[in-house]
């Protein structure tokens, strides 16, 4: 046997061979080409659907809580394209797919090859058609800038960047999360259902509308008020609720790092659970 | 090359409820120990749920034992699973290591960057593979459209780019036909002469086992219960050969002093003996008339399956 | 091709429905659904939550109006209540049953079954919606009641039409999913054709926001479709938003689309079984 150690691979071989792994999965997906865009369509309309029935219903009521279309366009376009961006890269560690990997045996042969596992499974499921969904999002965002009566600084672009930065965070770590608890039960599912898709919608629309008990859960129990509708209201130039310094408002990058850091140790406690059971 | 002392894996299992379940533990592999020498092939035997596919499972890496030693090339399997799998091939014949809706040769690609295999190391043992398993007709084709056959030559040649030291196949003939079957098994036995890639075998093919492996190891219950060669396994447990005489006309009396009567049926009588059939037939011969005389081998299927059924031993010997 | 003598041999027989059939095919599949108590649960709290948080943006869309196209703040919510307690029984969120047996080719063992498939599909889709609703739908409802109020049909009359509109929403809803699975028969990309049927019927049938809130010229549009029949109209019966003749002719326009849509489902599937024929299937 060869005496080579085991070195950490350079970080520049790893993205490479991530980059390779997605290369597959796309060129994997092409090769249905009506499938695939139709699936592509039907990704972007049934984002699409929801937020238009939004829209048009609006005008009968003026605002949404004191919000305007292009102000709740702004937030609600923010969450989707974190939302979706993260679903592209974390689709791997969805539970149904992870699920999928470990009933089929591939999750073992992840585990046969000298590639740290992590890599493995960012590069697994790339569902290259959520990009009409992007195209989409950006799209509502775009719509959002251009109605909300703010004069642009850097320093709103930075803060609304890292709101974005933040929410893929925070809902990778959910992802990988709810994926980990695979190892476990697969009847956990649904329950992480109600955090990841739940959460998404939660933050599509101003905290406000809530009403005070669950608005103060999700800002300090479950700190998702500081992902998007902080920073927003920040951009507006409006106060934070709860007497929240401004600074609170520049939290997201850091809130969502944390819990997918977090999410990632108890991932580690998933696979320990998977090399002892081997299911 | 492989070393495992006193391997013990147990699971727990639950059935019924997750609340109200009865917690039991089931031992799947119970103090197994052998060794394995570089280059050899071994031929891993036991019924379905014997504790083959755990021991398998332990040696890849994949499971942590619950006590016991195993080292694998100086290696502990589950410590640094990266420097240790990059040692193994492996192939399963239920599942394709292969990228589903991608030609043969874009995922050998994606293989050697896995592997990290030398440009040079990986055109040659393409090239080689390529001749030996005649992947040739197919590389451009998706592993979805292969045959069974076909895709059973990709996967092994998937498995041994990187120049393993080890090589894992799990029933690499199930489903295949006879033509396929063969070419898989000179496939093996060229690439543990010429590379000397040990091999470790788990089949309920036997013929897989005969043409390949000249040692077997039997496990059952999760211990192992016979570990030698295959000859040696059939002088000691196999049933006697048997002679079957068809005499000129039905013998007033079958019996022959120094031959054990099996059966008798007008003029074919068939007698039980061991050894060489040199005296057997002389003794038949010599007490009748004979037109014919065949001498039947005991079937080693059958020994096997009455070492599982009966328990023929103890333990290891 | 046997598929094909057999389905003309057996057609006489299965003129002569077999009632008990039928019921017990939607008897079977009623049961089923009460396998899986975990999934119910969990599918429970998820629907409540997104229920809540329906309720919280009409709330707030609201604001101190008392009223908006005919709707309270009450009648909002007892929508978002029934639309999450139909969500499971109408499969609002898609339906592919029929697409997999198609496409996993299980359907030429069914067609060899002596009775009418559209007839056995409803049949077990019935005991399917109704095992859901009384699931689901009534424990949706009953929490809806307790934790927001809600607005229940008036008399015995109110209730009847209402329940009589909910059925014939369930069946022309269940058309039109047939329909829609029916393009299994043609395409192997029928799933892609479903999510776009669904996003489409969620937005037009009144699941994503009440119809009436919606702009007139796109209610006006819509009033063409089959899709208000789907579940807005049982939705305005219950909430009592439509009164004496009008009844009548909402319920006349549900069962009018019911009807087109099922004999467009029996079109469409003689043609795709004749399809299936001749692909051998």
């Amino acid at each position: 046997m060869g005496r080579q150690g085991s070195r950490p691979l350079p970080a520049l071989y790893l993205l490479r061979l991530y980059f390779r792994l997605l290369g597959a999965q796309i060129r994997s997906q092409l090769v249905y080409r009506t499938a695939f865009a139709l699936d592509a369509l039907a990704a972007a309309l049934v984002t699409g659907a929801e937020f238009a029935a939004f829209v048009l219903v609006l005008p009968r009521f003026g605002a949404l809580g004191g919000w305007t279309l292009g102000e709740v366009a702004l937030l609600y376009g923010l969450a989707e394209l974190a939302f979706v961006l993260m679903d592209l890269g974390f689709g791997g560690f969805d539970a149904p797919n992870l699920s999928a990997h470990v009933r089929s045996g591939s999750f073992s042969t992840f585990l046969l090859r000298p590639v740290p596992l992590p890599v493995q499974v960012f590069g697994s499921d790339f569902a290259l058609r959520r990009l009409t969904r992007v195209v989409l999002a950006a799209g509502i965002v775009a719509y959002g800038v251009s109605r909300v009566d703010v004069a642009w600084s850097v320093g709103d672009v930075v803060l609304l960047a890292g709101s974005v930065l933040g929410m893929v965070a925070f809902f990778g770590g959910l992802f990988v999360v709810g994926g980990t608890l695979t190892f476990w039960t697969v009847e956990s599912v649904e329950a992480m259902n109600v955090l990841t898709y739940g959460g998404r919608t939660l933050i599509s629309y101003p905290m406000s509308i809530y009403g005070e008990w669950l608005r103060k859960t999700f800002t300090f129990l479950i700190p998702a008020a500081f992902l998007s509708y902080f920073p927003v209201l920040h951009v507006l130039g409006r106060p934070l609720p709860d007497g929240l310094p401004g600074w609170a408002a520049g939290l997201s990058p850091l809130v969502g790092p944390l819990l997918l850091a977090a999410a990632f140790a108890f991932w580690r406690v998933g696979v320990r659970r998977y090399h002892g059971t081997g299911s | 090359m492989i070393e495992v002392e006193h391997l013990h894996k147990s699971f727990q299992t639950r059935s019924g409820g997750l609340l109200r379940g009865q917690r039991r533990t089931v031992e799947a592999v119970r103090d197994v120990s052998f060794r394995v020498a570089r280059g050899e092939v071994v031929g891993y035997l036991g019924p379905n749920g014997a504790g083959k596919s755990t021991t398998i499972k332990v040696l890849t890496g994949l499971l942590v034992p619950t006590s016991g030693r195993v080292e694998v090339g100086g290696l502990v399997p589950w410590r640094d699973r990266r420097r240790y799998v990059g040692r193994l091939g492996a192939v399963f014949g239920q599942r394709t290591t292969l990228w589903w809706d991608l030609p043969v040769r874009d995922s050998l690609d994606l293989l050697r960057d896995v592997y990290r295999v030398p440009p040079d190391r990986f055109r040659e043992n393409l090239k080689a593979f390529t001749a030996l398993l005649d992947l040739g007709p197919f590389l451009g084709t998706p592993a979805r459209a292969l045959s069974l056959g076909q895709r059973m030559r990709a996967d092994l040649a998937a498995a041994l780019l990187h120049d393993p030291d080890l090589l894992f196949l799990d029933e690499p003939t199930v489903g295949l036909d006879v033509v396929a079957r063969e070419r898989i098994r000179q496939f093996v036995a060229h690439v543990n002469a010429e590379r000397e890639v040990t091999v470790l075998l788990t089949t309920h093919d036997l013929t897989d086992v005969e043409r390949l492996a000249r040692r077997v190891m039997i496990i059952d219950h999760g211990a192992l219960l016979y570990d030698g060669n295959l000859p040696d396994l059939q002088a000691r447990f196999g049933s006697a050969r048997e002679l079957v005489v068809d005499f000129e006309a039905p013998p007033a009396d079958p019996r022959v002093p120094g031959l054990k009567l099996v059966s008798s049926e007008g003029p074919r009588v068939t007698y039980a003996f061991t050894g060489a059939a040199a005296r057997p037939i002389a003794l038949a011969t010599a007490h009748a008339p004979v037109r014919d005389v065949t001498v039947r081998e005991p079937d080693i299927e059958a020994t096997i399956r009455r070492i599982y059924e009966g328990g023929l031993l103890g333990t290891v010997s | 091709m046997n598929a094909a003598l057999l389905r003309w041999g057996l057609l006489g027989q299965a003129a002569g429905i077999n009632a008990r059939l039928y019921c017990a095919a939607a008897r079977l599949s009623f049961r089923r659904q009460f396998a899986y108590p975990a999934a119910t649960f969990w599918g429970l709290l998820t629907n409540l939550f997104f229920g809540a948080l329906r309720v919280a943006v009409l709330l707030a869309l609201f604001g101190l109006k008392p009223q908006v196209a005919g709707y309270t703040p009450a009648d909002a919510v007892t929508y978002t209540g029934l639309t999450q307690a139909f969500l499971a029984a109408f499969s609002l969120f898609g339906w592919y049953d029929l697409m997999r047996t198609v496409h996993r080719g299980e359907i030429v063992t069914e067609l060899l079954r002596p009775h009418s498939f559209l007839g056995f599909w409803m049949a077990q889709d019935a005991g399917r919606a109704a095992a859901q609703f009384l699931l689901r739908g009534v424990t949706i409802l009953t929490l809806y009641a307790l934790l927001w109020g809600l607005k229940l049909p008036e008399g015995a009359a109110g209730w009847g039409l209402t329940l009589l509109s909910a059925g014939l929403a369930w069946a022309c809803g269940f058309a039109f999913r047939f329909l829609v699975n029916g393009a299994a028969f043609w395409s192997p990309d029928a799933v892609g054709i479903g999510r776009f049927a669904w996003a489409l019927m969620g937005l037009a049938c009144g699941f994503l926001m009440p119809l009436a809130f919606f702009p007139a010229w796109f209610q006006s549009l819509l009033a063409w479709t089959p899709f208000p029949s789907m579940m807005n109209s049982t939705v305005e019966l219950w909430l009592g938003h439509v009164s004496g003749t009008q009844v009548l002719r909402v319920l006349g326009v549900q069962a009018a689309w019911t009807l087109v849509l099922l004999g467009l489902a029996r079109l469409v599937l003689a043609r795709g079984l004749r399809r299936l024929e001749v692909a051998g299937g």
